[in-house]
């Protein structure tokens, strides 16, 4: 019987066999990549709400300060949800008839409340604390995005632990000054701001001024402030216990 | 649309096929899903849960989620109009007061989250708490969300639906026949059966009502009553009064078969007295000494000074308690012979006209000479304790001797009765009112049942009682109901938090209000008023006695807080605020009596007041530890506590001695050994029939050593035939049922006939899990021999291994000191002037470790330390035990529980070993020998099986012990080694962190621990299908499932939630900072929730690293040692070892003088 296949094919045979390795890890890069996709994280995935609610109006035209809605993110692990009064507050006034509101309208007059749609989710497991990282600098938009591009919000990270562990491993990335917290557009580049020495005090000039300097990055910047706002070392933040109890 | 539809009559419209479906005929053809005889799953899993479970499989072979998208469905709601002070997140706290055995109230602060109350600790502004909690307090949260609560009122045999307002108008139509009679008339056949209470507005409503109805009468009954000792003070001050003890003062506490540190009113201030005169503390006593001095005071001086702290104690009881186990000296005594020891003592005392009864065991009349030397030399600083359900002689001479050593006015003082009793001296309407409550509940109780059998009654009106199961069975209360339902026009009316055997009986019931769903006031052990406050609107749409009396009165306001605040309305608005807030209204404690004790001896032999001594076998009722009386019986966390000394759950059992089971013949052969107490926890024991009066019940046994011989003692609470699932299952109930036995002829204690059935018996105890067999993980030593070497704890038998490093890490150490400011006592013995000395018991030791230990040094002026160290440590999170002061009672292991979601498991489950508490109590029996040291003795498990058998037969040398032991958090942790997955690491600041969501279940880590604190989940016990036990998890933690293991946290959500609190104030002034300006977490801040229920104190917790820390002080104890140490686990965790305090005289007579 004659040969199937000819004996120039043992080149591609061989070739072929240097695929294997190639498309294992092709495979495994694929899988990764897919593991972190928004299809599967589900970020950019927009979610309708019971009331059109744009962020983007509220907070990118209207320039309205996030804790005027989220009134605890200071001080407690939940940022807070506004109840419907706090829609009231304005929409008594404006807008008092527009069909959008309706919703809101409805659950003032009735007193039932409005059972928004969650779009930040962690796992029970997880105990994330909004309190410690806005008191310590850590600005809204690093986790939640361009809030203020956004007419409905949907989630812009993957909210993998490895995310979280990125910046728990080194802070210094997300650092802004605590005035800057809420601010949606905050670059380091250019920012100028107190001078700090190695110990994270407040550099003065001899009329016990603080001196002040412009900062070229946010690697900088956020060196800097990890010492002035006395971020703990990585060997502690990233203990299990910090975020699973 | 009738309810049965086979009843329908012709008018009424046509029953649909869901008025079938509701009809008992469809429910009996569905009852089986088979026909008879096919054959269904015998085994313990039924169909369904399997199915269940492979359904659940499936999902869990297809990754959990259908779909590869995250749940991303989750609601949020927020409020409409959101109320003040509310942050989502943070937890409030309110002050309230739960009403207890007695009616007495224990004031607690509960937290409360978004709405939800979760748990409740003792309010330290409130006397009778002062920060502590007991059992009932802590399981009362479990209690209110318990499925199994009533959930509407019902009418009639068919529990009919009903509302509050056709149940008040059944009462009110019952009342509106005297309306035609003359005032005095009125009120003829209604009668108000209620458990005491001390609220000032429902007495207040009650003595409204009886002046409105003068022939009705208020009955107030409960199984575990007070009755005795309303005798022995009325016959001793001329009218009842309330006794109110003063344990720090009290340096000899003698104790007659009184339970004072667990039960009765103020058992929670008493044991935190108690408990500070039950440690030592070198530190602060070196400390005072030479602040005073302003020298360097010599060792001895500080060790003598230190012991003078101890109290004494002794006690007097058959079944070994939380008092037996404190007791320094206890003598294991038949409770029908207290009578005569207190006779015989008081003869010894020289009180008039007593005079001391021959027929003692010859160990107890060994006993007097010295206990009353003793109680003599401290007069004025000794008390007696009488238990509330000895006799009433033995009370009245209790009396008499507290007065004979100048006790009264000062280590026990008196006031005027908490609850409602008739008091013929005082002014005030309520006295000549007849239906007022006399002091003898009993006999008044008794006249009722004969009234309601006679006829009289036909109006009879319960609230928070259940006589039909715990009413005296010669009483026959059952008869007595169905007379009064066979009068013309009957109201049974029973209002309480079940449907229980009672409310089965009667034609109404009303759901009854949980308190923490209603107002109400109620008064502390001394008298004090405290608000009810509620945490909660009625899950239920429960309504409170103020409520139904408001209502039956017609009287507005109608609600409780309305009438609460007219009870009150003397209160300016911001002193009631002020109270409110508090949780007691200050400067309302009644002032103590002052009067003397009367004593007439010839009362002594007054059949009314005096018990005869029982020759035979006799028994004895006592409240359980737990349910107690079993209203709380149908409480999860209650029933899976392994009580005190027994380590018993899910059952009571018939108690005897060892001698005693011998003479019974039951359990056979038996050896006791405290780890091998039947296959992982599950004893075979025999079933005994039991005979009181020809009553009859089957009953568990349990052998129990230092058990009093010829005793049998078995616990009320049990048996429950109609409580909820729990406590009653279908077809099954857990106990026995005591109250079937007790009888007015014998309410603490009757003759007996016990035969052994050939019936056999599991009981689940849970104490042998986790023995350490001959590890010497108990410490103890005597006041003197603590003296004479303080360092008695340090020196393991099995090792000395005791490295640097190890005693570095493990306190009580120069270093230590040091660190605390402080110098060594033993730094001037070797007497080089070398405050710096190591002090090392075994010089061969190497050390055990290659690296150096952690860096542990703060403070950058000590030798060593560096900077970036500093930064790198921050907190050591640590643990000390204090086992002086523990009494074993279970606070801790209940508290853990409800802080940390731990789930219930169940009998069978105990049985096989898998309960979940994270605290576990251990016992341990050791018999010391005179004149050697008492740790020298540990060893029961050394000596031979047949000398086992003859030690744990001596009753009366037994010392019991008890040791919590949590996690020890050890720095160089077995089980972390052996996580394949790494879940179980360590943390920066020292906890064994467990991460559930790693854990894969391999049990290693649970294998590898020394200490087998590890707890798996190898079933789904958490609840995650009944919506009410829900609410009840604690947000903070993670509800665990199915083949995850857990273990003691040190209550990491609390050290965190501190820890943020601190670290967001970094630029804050107000806040503290630690020597590296970081912001402090201050001491105390961090509190764990053993440590804060602790009812003597005996638990520390805090940062190692802040040397201001009380805790420093407790690790920096000579007699600190750590558990298992040889095996170089440096545990975090540490214990105290007990010192106690004998009195050597009565030790030389006991041991026939030869030696102590």
């Amino acid at each position: 019987m004659a040969q199937v296949f000819p004996k120039s094919m043992n080149v591609v045979a061989r070739v072929s066999l240097l695929a294997i390795p190639l498309l294992a890890a092709g495979g495994g890069v694929t899988l990764a990549a897919l593991v972190r996709s928004d299809y599967v994280t589900g970020a950019r995935e927009v979610t309708e709400q019971p009331i059109a609610f744009s962020h983007k109006h509220h907070v990118g035209q209207l320039g309205i300060d996030c804790k005027y809605c989220h009134t605890a993110v200071y001080d407690s692990a939940n940022a807070g949800f506004p109840p419907t009064k706090t829609c009231m507050n304005c929409h008594q006034q404006i807008w008092q008839a527009a069909d959008i509101l309706a919703p809101a309208r409805d659950s003032y007059s009735r007193g039932i409340p409005i059972a928004w749609t969650k779009i930040h989710n962690v796992p029970h497991y997880t105990y994330f604390n909004h309190s410690i990282h806005v008191n310590k600098g850590v600005g809204c938009v690093s986790c939640h995005g361009q809030i203020d591009e956004m007419n409905l919000v949907y989630q812009s990270k993957t909210l993998y632990m490895e995310w979280c562990l990125d910046c728990h491993r080194a802070p210094e990335k997300h650092l802004r000054p605590l005035d800057e917290v809420q601010n949606m557009r905050f670059t380091a580049a250019g920012y100028k701001g107190p001078e700090y020495d190695a110990e994270g005090k407040v550099v003065t000039d001899e009329h016990g001024h603080p001196k002040m300097k412009e900062y070229r990055n946010q690697s900088e910047l956020g060196l800097a402030l990890k010492k002035a706002h006395m971020i703990r070392e990585p060997q502690v933040l990233t203990n299990c216990s910090i975020c699973h109890r | 649309m009738p309810a049965d539809p086979t009843n329908a009559k012709p008018n009424d419209p046509l029953p649909g096929v869901e008025a079938w479906m509701n009809s008992p005929q469809f429910r009996d053809l569905m009852r089986d899903e088979f026909p008879e005889d096919a054959a269904e799953w015998l085994d313990p899993v039924s169909r369904r849960a399997f199915l269940s479970l492979s359904a659940a499989g499936i999902a869990l072979a297809t990754g959990c989620n259908p779909s590869f998208k995250p749940a991303s469905q989750r609601k949020v709601v927020p409020y409409v109009k959101q109320p003040e002070h509310i942050r989502p997140g943070v937890p409030l706290f309110f002050a309230t007061a739960m009403p207890q055995h007695g009616g007495v109230g224990l004031g607690l602060i509960v937290k409360q989250s978004e709405g939800r109350p979760l748990k409740a600790e003792g309010n330290p502004d409130h006397p009778s708490s002062l920060g502590k909690i007991n059992l009932s307090a802590l399981a009362s949260l479990l209690d209110l969300y318990d499925p199994d609560r009533s959930a509407k009122p019902t009418r009639g045999d068919a529990r009919l639906p009903a509302t509050f307002d056709d149940t008040v108008a059944a009462v009110r139509a019952a009342l509106a026949k005297f309306d035609t009679k003359p005032t005095a008339d009125r009120g003829e056949g209604v009668r108000f059966l209620t458990a005491p209470t001390t609220s000032p507005t429902v007495q207040a409503l009650m003595e409204r009502f009886l002046a409105r109805y003068p022939k009705a009468v208020w009955v107030q009954y409960e199984p575990v009553s007070r009755d005795n000792l309303r005798k022995a003070t009325k016959a001793a001050f001329g009218k009842p009064l309330n006794p109110v003890y003063d344990l720090k003062a009290a340096d000899v506490v003698l104790s007659l078969d009184a339970d004072f540190l667990t039960q009765g009113a103020g058992a929670v201030r008493n044991a935190l007295e108690f408990g500070g005169r039950r440690t030592v503390s070198t530190v602060g006593t070196h400390h005072d000494l030479e602040h005073k001095s302003g020298k360097h005071p010599k060792e001895e001086e500080v060790l003598n000074a230190a012991v003078g702290n101890l109290n004494r104690v002794y006690v007097v009881e058959a079944m070994p308690s939380a008092a037996g186990v404190a007791a320094d000296h206890r003598l294991p005594l038949k409770p029908s012979e207290l009578e005569s020891f207190a006779r015989a003592l008081a003869a010894e005392l020289k009180v008039e006209g007593v005079t001391a009864p021959g027929d003692l065991p010859d160990l107890a009349k060994k006993w007097l000479k010295p206990l009353a030397a003793d109680l003599l030399k401290n007069k004025g600083k000794a008390v007696v304790i009488a238990g509330e359900q000895t006799s009433p002689a033995t009370q009245l001479l209790a009396l008499a001797i507290n007065k004979a050593i100048d006790a009264i006015g000062k280590t026990v003082k008196f006031t005027d009765p908490l609850e409602a009793v008739k008091d013929p001296t005082a002014p005030g309407t309520r006295n000549t009112l007849a239906g007022w409550p006399a002091d003898d509940h009993l006999a008044a109780f008794k006249q009722l049942t004969d009234d309601m059998k006679a006829g009289k009654v036909d109006c009879l009106l319960m609230s928070g009682v259940n006589p039909l199961y715990d009413a005296p069975a010669d009483l026959k209360f059952g008869e007595a109901l169905e007379a009064v339902r066979k009068t013309a026009s009957p109201v049974l009316l029973h209002h309480g938090l079940y449907h229980d055997e009672t409310a089965a009986k009667c034609n109404w019931h009303l759901n009854a209000a949980h308190y923490l769903e209603s107002w109400g006031d109620v008064r502390g052990h001394d008298g004090s008023v405290s608000v009810i406050q509620p945490l909660i609107a009625p899950l239920y749409g429960g309504k409170t006695l103020i409520e139904l009396l408001a209502a039956v009165l017609e009287e507005t306001p109608a609600d409780s807080l309305g009438q609460v605040r007219k009870t009150h309305e003397k209160l300016d608005e911001k002193t009631w605020e002020t109270g409110l807030k508090k949780g007691v209204f200050d400067g309302t404690a009644f002032k103590p009596v002052v009067a003397d004790v009367k004593f007439d001896a010839k009362l002594l032999d007054d059949a009314a007041f005096s018990v005869k001594p029982i020759k035979d076998l006799e028994i004895q009722f006592r409240p359980d530890p737990a349910v107690f009386d079993g209203q709380q019986a149908n409480n999860g966390w209650l029933q899976e506590l392994p009580k005190p000394i027994t380590n018993l759950c899910w059952d009571n059992a018939a108690m005897v001695s060892p001698r005693t089971a011998d003479k019974l013949k039951v359990q056979h052969g038996f050896t006791f050994n405290t780890y091998r107490s039947g296959e992982r926890g599950a004893t075979e024991t025999d079933i005994v029939e039991l005979t009181v009066n020809g009553r009859k019940l089957k009953a568990a046994v349990h052998v129990l050593p230092a058990h009093a011989d010829d005793v049998v003692t078995l616990h009320l609470g049990y048996g429950r035939t109609r409580s909820g699932r729990v406590a009653s299952p279908e077809n099954d109930r857990v106990g026995f049922n005591a109250y079937e036995l007790r009888g007015t002829d014998g309410l603490t204690t009757a003759k007996v006939d016990v035969v052994r059935t050939n019936g056999r018996h599991f009981l689940a105890i849970a104490g042998a899990h986790a023995a350490m067999e001959s590890r010497r993980p108990y410490r103890y030593a005597s006041k003197d021999q603590f003296v004479n070497d303080d360092q008695f704890a340090k020196v393991p038998p099995v090792a000395a291994a005791e490295t640097h490093a190890l005693l570095a890490n493990l306190p009580g150490t120069p270093e230590n000191l040091t660190r605390l400011g402080l110098k060594h006592p033993h730094a001037h013995d070797h007497g080089h002037g070398d405050h710096e000395h190591e002090h090392v018991h075994d010089k061969r030791v190497i050390p055990l470790s290659l690296y150096d230990p952690n860096p542990i040094k703060v403070t950058p002026h000590l030798p060593g330390a560096k900077a970036e160290d500093a930064n790198k440590t921050y907190r050591r999170w640590a643990m000390s035990i204090d086992l002086g002061q523990c009494i074993g009672c279970g606070a801790c292991t209940l508290a853990c529980q409800a802080e940390n979601n731990i789930p219930v498991v169940g009998k069978e489950q105990v049985h096989r070993g898998r309960a979940m508490h994270w605290i576990r109590i251990d016992r341990y029996y050791t018999i010391p020998t005179p004149g050697k040291l008492m740790s020298d003795e540990y060893g029961a498990f050394e000596v031979p099986e047949e000398e086992r058998k003859k030690q744990i037969r001596r009753a009366e040398d037994i010392k019991i012990h008890t040791q919590p032991v949590p996690c020890m958090h050890c720095e160089k942790a077995p089980c972390e080694v052996v996580c394949p997955v790494a879940a179980t690491v360590h943390s920066a600041d020292g906890l064994n962190d467990m991460v559930y969501n790693r854990c894969v279940g391999t049990r290693y880590c649970s294998n590898n621990c020394p200490y087998k604190v590890r707890r798996f989940n190898f079933l789904q016990y958490a609840d995650y299908s009944t919506d009410s036990l829900k609410l009840l998890n604690n947000p903070e933690v993670t509800v665990r499932t199915r083949g995850v293991m857990e273990k003691c946290t040190y209550c990491t959500q609390r050290i965190r939630i501190a820890e943020i609190e601190a670290e967001r104030e970094w630029n804050n002034p107000a806040r503290p900072k630690d020597t590296n300006g970081r912001p402090k977490i201050l001491d105390g801040e961090v509190v764990t929730a053993c440590q804060q229920a602790c009812p003597t104190g005996a638990i520390k917790f805090g940062d190692m690293n802040d040397p201001a820390a009380e805790i420093m002080k407790w690790k920096a104890e000579p007699h600190t040692y750590g558990l298992l140490v040889e095996q170089n686990t440096m545990p975090r965790t540490s214990y105290l070892a007990a010192i106690r305090n004998p009195n050597p005289d009565l030790e030389a007579v006991i041991h026939d003088g030869k030696g102590a």
